[in-house]
């Protein structure tokens, strides 16, 4: 604090007392610190990621150029109504995306229906398209029933077991119309959309597991909170210590 | 202080005790009369605590934490913080947006360190009530005074619309009517407390306040740990393996028959971009991460209502502690906020469970696990609660506003007492109004309304408080420029963010959507109105000796 000619003067950069140094610099050092702990952090998250594709992706982009062509095995048509229900279990999914991929998915089912059967199986879909309709709830013991005959009848199609959770899936996915042909926009739609949900920033700092959580994630939601707690900690005390050696009075 | 927990006590105990439990595994649906009698068993013991503390003068109201100790003062701080935002809108945020909501987590909690070591000390030392007040006395002018005012009330209405989408959606489940009505019969009910309750014992308010939510919040997460055979001793731990199995999927094999409320089984796809960061799949990046906590970390250091809290405190040195036992207090909700969106994201993944009010997820996710359905209830009650005290602060810090520092400071300075008073109703009321009708249109999340109150103060208060305190070369000049700098940025943000709900679409849209966006505009904002500041301060005529003495002998000694 500047008493000079010029008169009463403050600047946090250019202190003139020895309590006010030392503030300038603990508050410096405790800036630093929560900088690099919180944005530092960050940004090394950002430098360090790579882009990582789950298995169903990989999937996908095995099976989806034969797709595209209209010339797919069974195999490759399975793989492509196993990946659309990899995504649709998903729950952040926007409209427009879940109908590019249920269109995928029914199209792949129809596709790996025997012709003879193709009309037997639209129609099993739309009968469960009614009755779910109809019910007010979905405890209803006939709407279960009609959902768990629908999935064993479905479910072998796609290759998938009863014990994969994308079986519990297929009944309330799959629609009844339009799913002769791969539509024009589905073509264009289904490899952006299953790029956007099947492709992840992942690096050692998200695969590296700590107390359970995914290292970042424990990083950003606990320790930054408890660094916060612990940065005005230790400030207080600090300032305390200071204000006892310097004689200064609140 | 023992008096008010046996009031609590007895109080939460005759519903508990006498009361079934409702049929409440429905997500939505009727009337829940347990909820309902605990919402308002909670709402009468607000009031009643505060006839029965209640301030015996305008000192006493103004400095009641002269009174209570630090950690009495840290529970006020995070019960005076502790708002819908928090309570709801955190794990709504998680759950729709995964790691990027984990930015309005460290936003709205790393805020409290630049508080602390820039601002609460220097704060409670140059010896205002008001954020209006250090403004127009720092710079020496009526009109920073009335703008200050102006916009810690439109602060206050930001702020407090957030909070009005809360108590609707909780209202709306616990009444079981639609979200219009809720918002209006619960923006009733809140004004009608803030009216009764606005003169009483403020702060031993907040402490009850503060055990009620918290403890409203935990017990449930307690008992999801537990039944979903995770760590349940400390849930802020143990839900790390519940954001892992997000990410590597729950196999139906390894569900061990545990379901949610509507049957499906504790089962789901891998899902990565649950705590993935910056995932393509939420549509948000890395520059939106950093530009919403840095935002909130500096709007958290010029929202008036907390800045207002280090005035009434006696010494600058409670002021620095109670920050440290504030911030401690919110992190409580702030570890625990998570848990809800990780086993919320679970329980809800499959299809037939349907898109939930991301608002609600706190409630539902409650719901879904089969939690008893009087402690959802209690859960709502807590949620509600949040609201309300947030509300009747930031109505009444509003109405002050008007009535001390625009109408009497600088309108009418000769205002009897009781015309001060009606003019403070009449804009509570006011006020109310215009939040419930903004409230009404149902504008974005909770979180991220609220985050909009924060750029705003960053843009404007934060700059003003930051420069006045620590440097005394900055003038009237240069703190008017400065904050005519942050209101074009905010004037700018808003204007497109609003065109944009409407469906205008103006030129630049999508860039201005994007690089300044409503909920983080301060990024730049903030920076701006500071750089602008320094450079006509630099230019004009100094700051008056008195101004600069008062700093340097008050202030910094």
């Amino acid at each position: 604090m500047d008493k000079t000619t010029n008169g009463y003067h403050i600047s946090f950069f250019k202190p003139t007392t020895p309590q006010a140094r030392y503030n300038r610099n603990m508050v410096l050092w405790l800036v630093l610190i929560w900088v690099i702990a919180i944005f530092g952090f960050q940004l090394l998250l950002k430098l360090v990621e790579k882009p990582t594709p789950e298995a169903a992706y990989i999937k996908f982009q095995r099976a989806w150029p034969q797709v595209e062509r209209g010339d797919a095995s069974d195999k490759e048509l399975a793989e492509l109504g196993q990946a659309t229900l990899s995504v649709l279990g998903k729950i952040m999914l926007s409209d427009d995306d879940k109908t590019v991929l249920t269109d995928g998915l029914s199209y792949s089912v129809y596709q790996l229906t025997p012709d003879s059967l193709k009309g037997e199986l639209v129609a099993m879909i739309r009968e469960f398209e009614q009755k779910r309709e109809s019910i007010d709830n979905i405890s209803n013991p006939d709407y279960i029933a009609a959902k768990m005959k629908l999935s064993d009848e479905l479910s072998p199609v796609l290759n998938l077991s009863s014990l994969d959770i994308r079986s519990k899936i297929l009944p309330l996915e799959i629609k009844s119309v339009g799913i002769e042909d791969l539509k024009e926009g589905t073509k264009t739609n289904l490899p952006k959309v299953m790029k956007k949900y099947l492709i992840h920033n992942q690096s050692f700092l998200t695969n590296f597991k700590f107390l359970g959580f995914p290292f970042h994630y424990f990083y950003t939601a606990v320790f930054l909170l408890i660094l916060f707690v612990g940065l005005c900690l230790l400030y207080c005390i600090l300032t305390d210590r200071v204000n006892a050696k310097l004689n200064i009075a609140d | 202080m023992k008096k008010a927990y046996l009031l609590l006590w007895s109080l939460l105990s005759f519903p508990l005790a006498s009361h079934a439990a409702t049929a409440a595994t429905q997500l939505e649906g009727s009337f829940k009369v347990g909820p309902a009698i605990i919402l308002i068993t909670i709402l009468v013991l607000f009031v009643l605590v505060g006839i029965f503390f209640r301030a015996k003068d305008t000192t006493d109201f103004y400095a009641a934490g002269r009174k209570i100790s630090k950690v009495g003062s840290g529970m006020a701080i995070a019960s005076n913080w502790m708002s819908a935002a928090s309570f709801l809108g955190m794990a709504a945020l998680m759950y729709g947006s995964g790691y990027h909501g984990l930015a309005y987590v460290i936003g709205w909690t790393g805020g409290y360190v630049l508080l602390l070591i820039l601002m609460a000390g220097q704060i409670r030392k140059y010896g205002k009530y008001t954020a209006a007040d250090f403004i127009g006395d720092r710079y020496y002018s009526q009109t920073l005074r009335a703008v200050g005012a102006i916009i810690a009330i439109l602060i206050s209405i930001s702020y407090c619309v957030g909070q009005f989408g809360g108590i609707g959606l909780m209202f709306k489940w616990i009444l079981g009517i639609n979200y219009s009505w809720a918002v209006i019969i619960g923006g009733s009910i809140v004004l009608a407390y803030t009216l009764i309750s606005g003169m009483l014992g403020v702060t031993k308010n907040m402490q009850i306040q503060y055990v009620i939510i918290i403890i409203s919040f935990l017990i449930p997460l307690f008992i999801l740990t537990y039944k979903f055979d995770y760590f349940w001793v400390l849930p802020q731990i143990g839900y790390g393996s519940v954001v892992s199995d997000a990410i590597t999927g729950i196999p139906l094999s390894e569900t061990k028959q545990l379901i949610n409320s509507m049957g499906h089984e504790f089962a789901m796809v891998p899902s990565p971009e649950y705590a993935m960061p910056w995932d393509s799949a939420t549509g948000k990046t890395f520059f939106q991460f950093i530009a919403i906590a840095f935002s909130l970390m500096i709007g958290t250091a010029g929202l008036p209502h907390v800045i207002q809290r280090f005035y009434v405190v006696p010494k600058a040195r409670d002021a620095r502690w109670s920050v440290v036992w504030g911030l401690f207090f919110i992190c409580i909700l702030y570890w625990s906020a998570p848990v809800y969106a990780a086993f919320g994201t679970i329980l809800s993944a499959n299809p037939e469970v349907g898109t939930l009010a991301k608002d609600a997820i706190v409630v539902y996710t409650a719901q879904l696990g089969n939690v008893h359905p009087l402690i959802v209830g209690f859960l709502a009650a807590g949620g509600v609660s949040a609201a309300f005290s947030t509300v009747s602060g930031l109505l009444v810090a509003g109405s002050s506003a008007f009535a001390h520092d625009l109408y009497v400071k600088v309108i009418n300075p000769e205002a009897s007492l009781k015309r001060q008073l009606l003019y403070a109703r009449l804009a509570t009321i006011l006020m109310a109004i215009i939040i419930s009708a903004i409230a009404l249109a149902k504008l974005a999340l909770i979180g991220q309304l609220v985050a909009v109150a924060f750029s705003l103060a960053g843009c404007t208060i934060f700059p003003l408080f930051l420069l006045g305190i620590w440097w005394s070369d900055s003038t009237k000049q240069g703190a008017i420029a400065g904050l005519i700098a942050g209101c074009i940025v905010s004037l700018i943000s808003l204007s497109y963010f609003v065109a944009g709900k409407t469906g205008a679409v103006w030129p630049l849209h999508d860039f201005i959507d994007y690089w300044l966006g409503a909920w983080y505009f301060a990024w730049i904002g903030a920076p701006l109105a500071i750089v602008v500041n320094i450079v006509v301060s630099k230019l004009s005529k100094q700051t008056p000796l008195e101004i600069r003495r008062f700093l340097v002998e008050k202030v910094h000694s």
